[in-house]
């Protein structure tokens, strides 16, 4: 039999996204308030503290709570990374910076996440409403053929844009 | 000023969360870890045990508390004679499912070759005429003992109001055979 993830992983991955946050916001401090990586530190030892909880309650606490609590606090650790990301593209008005961010930290981040929930969804033998994976393999699978199409094709994006012009012209 | 300066610094605040960061996340995976390595045991009773058979006072049957054990201590073998315990124990099936049993060896222990035969059979009721499920079939040449494979699994319903089938035991000793003794363990498996 296949070794199965509890539900505490959401919550050690949660951390781990927190600690991570903490790293880079210090990284861009002055894009930043000075607090907010002390701030994701203590997000991440309360994601301690929640696991040091779960340990201690596990026989009380059912599979099912301890699911929905622990996703929960992985699902606010998301949203800080879609926040930030918005931050640096709506308020810093960082357009390159957001995309890099976009990139490397929320959609890889994202995608991870809906792989261990499905993962975890599949052998637990929960039906989640939206096929998770599938829409996110297929997300990937889109991002991953436009960004191959512009690598291999720089001009192909001022392209597009020139036709899209001549056409408003029209 | 200027320790203060160097600890404002961006790489020392970077290094001091970098530090805690590596103990926040190997403390974390350690706690994960010794959360995926527990597991909680709690005590059960069993649907499956022993009862008393109608012989089981000749055979010196003892039952332990939780009737999971059963000793059979007055058995006898006759010289070149079988006799037969029909009904010395039971097992009984107290669930409200069907379970798999069967009879296997565990040990025999005393090197006494007076005898011919021991065996242990299951049977379908209680009574002289029900059939036989599972037996066990020890047998002694003279000079070694040879001891049965496992019985094949045999499925024991949960009727109403409980099953219970009784092991009989046959003996038999060797023609002349002189004072010995023999103690064979043999397990009720069920699953």
């Amino acid at each position: 039999m296949a070794p199965t993830i509890l539900p505490e992983f959401f919550v050690l991955l949660g951390t781990d996204l927190f600690l991570l946050l903490s790293l880079l916001t210090c990284l861009l401090e002055s894009k930043f308030p000075k607090t907010l990586p002390y701030i994701f530190q203590v997000a991440a030892v309360i994601g301690f503290g929640h696991l040091m909880i779960s340990k201690e309650f596990l026989a009380i606490f059912g599979e099912y709570m301890r699911f929905w609590y622990c996703f929960f606090y992985l699902l606010v650790a998301l949203i800080n990374i879609v926040a930030i990301n918005v931050h640096l593209a709506t308020s810093q008005k960082m357009w390159i910076l957001a995309k890099a961010w976009a990139g490397t930290i929320t959609f890889p981040s994202i995608m991870i996440s809906v792989f261990f929930v499905s993962n975890y969804g599949y052998v637990s033998s929960a039906e989640f409403p939206l096929l998770l994976l599938q829409v996110g393999l297929v997300i990937s699978a889109v991002m991953i053929g436009v960004s191959a199409a512009l690598f291999l094709n720089p001009d192909l994006l001022p392209k597009l844009r020139r036709r899209k012009e001549v056409n408003q012209w029209k | 000023m200027e320790v203060k300066k160097i600890l404002s610094s961006k790489s020392m605040k970077f290094l001091t969360l970098l530090l805690t960061s590596m103990l926040i996340a190997s403390a974390s995976a350690a706690v994960y870890y010794s959360l995926s390595m527990r597991s909680t045991i709690t005590t059960a009773t069993t649907s499956v045990w022993f009862e008393e058979g109608v012989d089981n006072a000749t055979a010196g049957l003892s039952l332990s508390p939780a009737k999971t054990v059963a000793t059979l201590t007055n058995l006898k073998a006759y010289a070149n004679a079988s006799y037969t315990y029909t009904d010395p124990v039971r097992v009984r099936n107290n669930g409200s499912v069907a379970y798999e049993i069967r009879l296997a060896p565990i040990s025999l222990s005393g090197n006494d070759t007076e005898f011919v035969y021991v065996r242990f059979l299951l049977r379908n009721g209680t009574s002289e005429s029900s059939p036989t499920l599972a037996s066990l079939n020890y047998t002694c040449d003279g000079s070694n003992w040879t001891i049965p494979s496992a019985t094949g699994w045999v499925s024991m319903p949960a009727t109403v109001p409980d099953t219970e089938w009784a092991i009989t035991v046959i003996t038999k000793a060797k023609d002349n055979a002189a004072s010995a003794s023999v103690t064979i363990e043999i397990a009720v498996d069920v699953k």
